[in-house]
């Protein structure tokens, strides 16, 4: 995926020790800080991957009104997604992510 | 210690003890309430609702409806309304001048006198108390399920609840409240109304109201208060679960965040009509009737959607006369957090408006459903700590309300059993 597409991004929250993970592998300069220094990860979505998420995890919604983000996805499911973040060394990891569902 | 409520009428309990009581009950019509009912009835007869001794009668409802006061001329902004349908009505042979027993949990809780039996126009009823008839309103919308007749009159309580952990750490009617601020030498208090757990801009917003209630009080002795009333009522999916709520609130507390002496954590128990305007007169009354002399409205108080400005539960004040409340409101504007002040800081003197970072509902309900634990000028470590382990302990592993919340949480209170 290119960054110039429009994604459906799942934020994720970043402190320091997730910081300390990503800065590691080089992609400490991706996150946003957004508020009182607390960063975020954007992790891009195609909009086909974006359904496929809704679709997988029920309780997920995408919030198109403030946040322009896929939110409510369980704590687990976003911990792996970090995990698979920090393991490819790259944000572009939803494809390899969601073929396990 | 003044027992003087709402309309300057004593707060006066009605409740019957269960064992004298039985005898006068068991040929009673029994009636089924539902929870909403239940919380009301159990409110009525602790006085939180005073001048009010039971559900409206016509008169009252008209009143209310049509010019925000209740037949006798005391200011009143919400329908209290026990509904059934006439279908039912007719089958129980249900008459004016009857005692019907209300039954909750399947066991007794009240009794209800049937003074009046009345229809009322419920398009109408919705209209003037929600400034809108939109069935999308959740007011207007809990207005359309009532059944087709209401009956108005007087409840007893007759078999008190109890109230379940960690609830009953919390739970203070009118007289135990006055008693307790007695006791603790608060010449003024300042209500916080609240149904979500607290961020740092909660807390400012007390802190604020707090400062500003105390005013030109004497600063050697404590004589001001803060006491956060919580709304336990019907939950809807994605709520805070309540058991969070109290919890975090006390916390304030508990890791001095608050003075032991400057503030309470307590509950109230009431399905929120989303009445904006209307509802912020009807919090006003109730914690009246607590003996709290203060209230703090934030923006868009009691809101939903887009119904209402975000000041109009200010406004509404503008329009009612000091001898009508008992309660001396406190505006506030938002808190936010200022990356160029470095704090969080109030919108009515931070002049950098454009850096502001607002606390969002939702990505502070982004960052607790990750776990991962915000700078503590955002958000008080413990109180993160606790929403995590009520999710455990009480929420089925969400903060927030899911179906198995809804099914399987443990009630607010239990009805005893009573054998009649």
């Amino acid at each position: 995926m290119t960054h110039h597409e429009e994604t459906f991004p799942i934020n994720v929250w970043i402190n320091e020790e997730r910081f300390a993970k990503l800065q590691a592998v080089k992609l400490g300069d991706l996150t946003q800080e957004v508020f009182a220094g607390l960063k975020v990860l954007r992790v891009p979505c195609t909009a086909e991957q974006r359904d496929k998420v809704l679709a997988v995890f029920p309780t997920a919604k995408f919030d198109s009104a403030t946040t322009k983000s896929v939110e409510q996805l369980p704590r687990d499911v976003k911990d792996k997604i970090f995990d698979l973040v920090v393991e490819k060394a790259s944000v572009d990891i939803m494809e390899e992510f969601l073929a396990g569902y | 210690m003044s027992l003087i409520g709402h309309g300057g009428k004593e707060i006066v309990e009605r409740v019957m003890d269960p064992q004298e009581a039985v005898d006068k009950i068991r040929s009673l019509t029994q009636i089924p309430i539902r929870n909403q009912i239940a919380r009301e009835v159990i409110m009525l007869s602790y006085g939180f609702f005073t001048p009010l001794e039971g559900f409206m009668t016509k008169a009252d409802v008209d009143g209310v409806v049509e010019s925000m006061r209740l037949a006798s001329g005391v200011v009143w902004s919400i329908p209290i309304v026990f509904d059934m349908s006439s279908e039912e009505i007719a089958a129980k042979g249900i008459k004016e001048g009857d005692t019907l027993l209300l039954m909750s949990q399947n066991q007794p809780l009240a009794t209800l006198d049937v003074e009046e039996i009345f229809e009322y126009d419920l398009k109408n009823m919705a209209a003037k108390i929600y400034g809108t008839d939109d069935e999308k309103h959740p007011g207007c919308a809990r207005t359309y399920r009532y059944a087709g007749r209401f009956i108005g009159g007087k409840v007893t309580l007759v078999n008190p609840p109890r109230m379940n952990e960690p609830y009953d750490a919390f739970f203070l009617t009118p007289r135990q409240m006055r008693a307790k601020i007695a006791e603790k030498g608060w010449e003024r208090c300042v209500a916080h109304q609240t149904r979500n757990v607290p961020h740092s801009g909660h807390e400012w917003l007390m802190k604020h109201s707090w400062i500003a209630c105390h005013a030109d009080q004497p600063v050697e002795k404590t004589t001001t208060g803060v006491v956060v009333s919580a709304v336990m009522g019907e939950k809807r999916k994605g709520d805070y679960i309540d058991e969070a709520i109290v919890l975090t609130h006390d916390a304030l507390r508990k890791y001095g965040y608050f003075r032991e002496d400057v503030h309470l954590t307590s509950i109230i128990m009431w399905d929120m009509r989303y009445a904006g305007p209307k509802e912020a007169i009807f919090h006003a009354i109730v914690r009246t009737n607590l003996g709290i002399t203060h209230h703090m409205f934030g923006r868009d108080h009691a809101g939903v959607g887009s119904y209402y400005d975000p000041y109009d539960a200010h406004r509404i004040f503008d329009t009612i006369s000091k001898d009508d409340l008992r309660i001396t409101p406190i505006r506030v504007l938002e808190w936010w957090f200022c990356p160029v002040c470095g704090e969080v800081t109030y919108m009515g003197l931070c002049g950098h408006t454009k850096e502001r970072q607002n606390f969002s509902g939702t990505v502070v309900r982004s960052i607790i459903q990750d776990g991962v634990k915000p700078p503590r000028i955002i958000f008080r470590p413990e109180v993160f700590d606790i929403i995590l382990e009520t999710a455990g302990k009480y929420g089925f592993g969400s903060a927030y309300v899911n179906d198995q919340y809804l099914a399987q949480r443990q009630p607010l209170f239990t009805v005893p059993p009573l054998e009649l």
